[in-house]
């Protein structure tokens, strides 16, 4: 059975099934969200499913110009990172499958490389709106992942520890966004960032550059992308709701807190006019960083105080 | 990959088929990095040929042929043409009918302002302002769909006047539409005036100097927002536009901020305009009997468009048939301002700055020939054009 | 300058039916004067021919059966029109219009394209006469 426990909760709970399930529930509430904010009707339920098995029977195109194995590996890369940081989660409120000293680290990572992954596959096509979406995308990367990432030490350094299933322990006792509101605030917008979702999409922003990055992808490798940014998407909500909202500690709540957290998102995709990247820059740099490291210095010299 | 190593051009090719763009067109953006250096426009890719096939028809079935210019301001070109060929027939054409015919262009109008509204708010990424828009103008579209029975190519012309009369309850329908459509606009003037990321859009983006719009020779909301005082329903008033008269709208600075502001402020305009009309309504007939020949000689009619001066020159032989039209859209007049304000721009900005004239791109499908300062004009006769255009394309 | 200025309509239409309609499933009346599939009346016609000649898509035909006892039959091509109504603004005796019901006209097939006005006996007379000429001379594929 011990080898088998791995297996499973890759495979099947937490990662595997149960976050591509629900990265596909969230990704159409999400739509739908945004389209009842627009005053329209919105996809119906199996939309984002169908989407996806469409894709999946489809013929992977694969384009001249480019490296075919590894415009091949990135999507699966991308896809396994996303499924492998669900393990360090408090997926569903119970506690973590794998845990260790150190996670955080290594989920934040893992969460990245889905994004590298879109960016090195945009920079291995030969097409011009790929090659400057991936610009776009990883100059976006470097331009919210400091931020996120001092957002979300925010509550470790109070917690003290480095590993996920104990800050989210200690956040159980502490709503973290009462007492640190500026790291609430930029872990949830450096999400949106993370995602690509409105007003930060410039790296895919169809009307400049068709679907940036991805733009030569078609069939399974984009599925793979799609479904990789579906399960990022509730592994993000679920790592700021455990962080920030009181943490989770059963499945009602998770719904409840993520559900909320997602209600906010789409309500910002919908409210402002999309970024140029020289603005996502200017504002993650001059503001963002600024902001959270501020709180940062706060905390670090209360802490330093012993309060 | 780049295969080759040594510094080329990056030219980002936007066209014929784009996301951004909602009818064909070649653009080619030379970049460096994002920030663009220079722009080459091709348009052509939806020639139909109307202006000769409108010469192998009679004048009523060009009325039908010409509307189909434009799939957005059709009823300004079946105005401009009836006009035209009303004026070489020496018809006058009835008061009432000339009410309708602006009632018709005003509410043409809004739509048209209300659906670029939502473009350009598409193409800046904010979709919400976009989506309600839209939702909005769909007022407008079963306000022409009532009174005519098409959503967009009205036919609500004829030849000596128009089809259908507006009566009370159709009058009314229009007041409550405008009443409504008048508060959402303020609404949006406050958006597009107001909205911090999408200002950070618009502002100082394309900026034109007055003169600059003069030299190139811009027409309509384009020129307006750059203080060009020009407007057809002003100048050369037509239709029933000395009867009910509009103000002129401009703006002074010449972004594409000016360029919102200018189109907003033309809408209330236009409200006005139709309380106007619909409140004081000649009485009478709404056509006349039209000959089927029409007397020998050319005309030139001008009306004001949507988008700017719509121009067409209409020659007759004494036949039912016209020996030649010639048609001159906004559009095609426009083009110019963007290869000269892109330039320096970023590359996030250019469907910005291609939307901000709000072009027509089957509008512009015409030939043009650009003739240096000092060259004198040249007359194409038809063997020169079909020898051009198997050249062309060899 | 602020942020968020459509705050207030994203919010009120999470509480609102949306704008957007279900289509096939629900349907609006269409307006009075709505402009669809073009009617004929043939008893009215005298055969002047007016529609034919101003019809700017050529979708009408008109057959003369008998001129003197006024037997017309109209061939219209549904596919051809673009229902302006000039027809029905050129008909003085008022047996044309263009109905509000009949709008939704696609097809798969070309059968229905092709509409027939006049009387019954002279349909069926046209028809078989067509019939009998595809017969004699039959088509090449």
């Amino acid at each position: 059975m011990n080898e088998l426990f791995p297996l499973l909760s890759f495979l099947v709970f937490p990662g595997g099934i149960f976050v591509l399930a629900s990265g596909l529930v969230y990704e159409w509430t999400d739509r739908k969200l945004v389209a009842r904010m627009q005053n329209r009707i919105g996809p119906r339920w199996f939309q984002p499913l169908a989407d996806v098995v469409k894709l999946l029977a489809k013929e992977e195109v694969v384009p001249a110009g480019v490296n075919r194995s590894m415009f091949l590996a990135f999507p699966v890369v991308a896809l396994a990172a996303a499924l492998t940081a669900a393990l360090y989660v408090p997926m569903a409120g119970f506690s973590p499958s794998f845990s260790f000293r150190g996670d955080l680290i290594v989920t934040v990572y893992l969460l990245s490389l889905l994004t590298l992954c879109i960016g090195l596959a945009g920079a291995n096509t030969a097409d011009r709106f790929s090659i400057i979406g991936a610009t776009r995308t990883l100059t976006q990367l470097f331009s919210y992942e400091a931020p996120f990432l001092l957002a979300l030490l925010g509550p470790a350094i109070v917690a003290g520890t480095w590993q996920i299933s104990e800050i989210a322990g200690y956040a159980h006792n502490h709503w973290l966004i009462l007492t640190q509101p500026i790291g609430f605030v930029v872990a949830i917008i450096g999400l949106m960032g993370k995602l690509e979702l409105p007003p930060f999409d410039a790296p895919e922003a169809e009307t400049e550059i068709v679907s940036g990055a991805l733009t030569e992808y078609s069939g399974r490798g984009l599925a793979l992308f799609r479904i990789g940014k579906d399960a990022e998407l509730v592994i993000g909500l679920t790592l700021v709701a455990a962080f920030y909202l009181g943490g989770l500690s059963n499945p009602l709540e998770f719904l409840l807190k993520t559900g909320g957290l997602l209600l906010v998102v789409a309500g910002l995709q919908s409210l402002f006019a999309r970024l140029r990247i020289d603005q996502v820059v200017g504002l993650w740099w001059r503001v963002g960083a600024l902001l959270a490291l501020l709180q940062l210095l706060v905390l670090v010299v209360l802490q330093g105080m012993g309060i | 990959m780049i295969q080759n190593p040594k510094p080329q051009k990056f030219i980002v090719p936007i066209g014929p088929q784009h996301p951004a763009l909602k009818e064909p067109g070649h653009f080619e953006f030379t970049v460096d990095g994002e920030i663009v250096t220079s722009v080459a426009i091709r348009l052509g890719y939806v020639h139909r040929g109307i202006e000769k096939a409108a010469e192998e028809r009679n004048y009523v079935q060009d009325l039908y042929l010409l509307e189909r210019v434009c799939g957005i301001c059709s009823h300004i070109h079946a105005t401009a043409y009836a006009l035209g060929v009303e004026k070489l027939a020496g018809i006058t054409v009835p008061p009432r009918a000339q009410a309708i015919r602006e009632l018709v262009a005003e509410l043409e109008r809004v739509h048209s302002h209300l659906l670029w509204l939502g473009v350009a708010a598409h193409e800046a990424g904010f979709d919400t302002l976009f989506m309600y828009s839209w939702r909005d103008r769909e007022t407008v579209m079963d306000i022409l769909e009532r009174l005519s029975g098409n959503r967009v190519n009205y036919s609500a012309n004829v030849l000596g006047g128009v089809k259908f009369n507006v009566d009370a309850a159709q009058a009314d329908a229009i007041r409550r539409g405008m009443d409504f459509l008048e508060e959402r606009t303020h609404h949006y003037y406050n958006i597009v005036t107001a909205e911090e990321t999408f200002l950070r859009r618009t502002r100082g983006v394309g900026t034109m100097s007055a003169d600059q719009a003069e030299a190139l020779g811009t027409l309509g909301p384009t020129a307006r927002a750059s203080g060009v005082q020009r407007d057809l329903r002003i100048d050369s008033p037509y239709a029933a536009y000395t009867e009910f008269p509009v103000q002129i709208v401009t703006a002074s600075a010449g972004d594409l901020e000016a360029r919102f502001v200018v189109h907003v402020n033309e809408l209330f305009e236009s409200y006005r305009v139709i309380r106007v009309i619909l409140d004081n309504f000649p009485p009478g007939e709404i056509e006349v009997r039209m000959p089927r020949r029409i007397p020998e000689g050319e005309t030139i009619s001008r009306v004001e468009a949507p988008r700017g001066e719509l121009f067409y020159f209409i020659k007759s032989n004494g036949t039912d048939q016209p020996e030649r039209i010639k048609i001159r859209t906004p559009s095609l007049s426009n083009w110019a301002s963007v290869s000269a304000t892109a330039p320096g721009h970023k590359l996030a900005d250019m469907p910005m700055i291609l939307v901000g004239i709000d072009p027509c791109f089957s509008c512009s499908d015409r030939s043009v020939s650009i003739l240096p300062h000092d060259r004198q004009s040249k007359l194409w006769t038809w063997e020169d054009l079909r020898q051009y255009g198997i050249e062309y394309y060899r | 300058m602020k942020i968020g200025a459509m705050f207030g309509d994203v919010f009120q239409s999470m509480f609102k039916r949306p704008a957007t309609e279900r289509y096939p499933f629900e349907r609006r009346p269409a307006p009075e004067n709505l402009r669809g599939e073009l009617f004929f009346d043939a008893a009215k016609c005298v055969g002047c021919a007016l529609c034919v000649k101003e019809c700017p898509s050529e979708a009408l035909e008109l057959i003369t059966i008998d001129k003197a006892a006024k037997r017309f039959v109209i061939r219209y091509h549904v596919d051809r029109c673009t229902f302006c109504a000039q027809c029905v603004q050129n008909c003085r005796f008022k047996c044309l219009s263009l109905s509000n019901e009949k709008w939704e006209l696609a097809s798969g097939k070309k059968d229905p394209f092709t509409i027939y006005y006049g009387r019954d006996e002279d349909i069926e007379f046209l028809l078989a006469k067509a019939a009998r000429r595809n017969l004699e001379t039959p088509s090449e594929d």
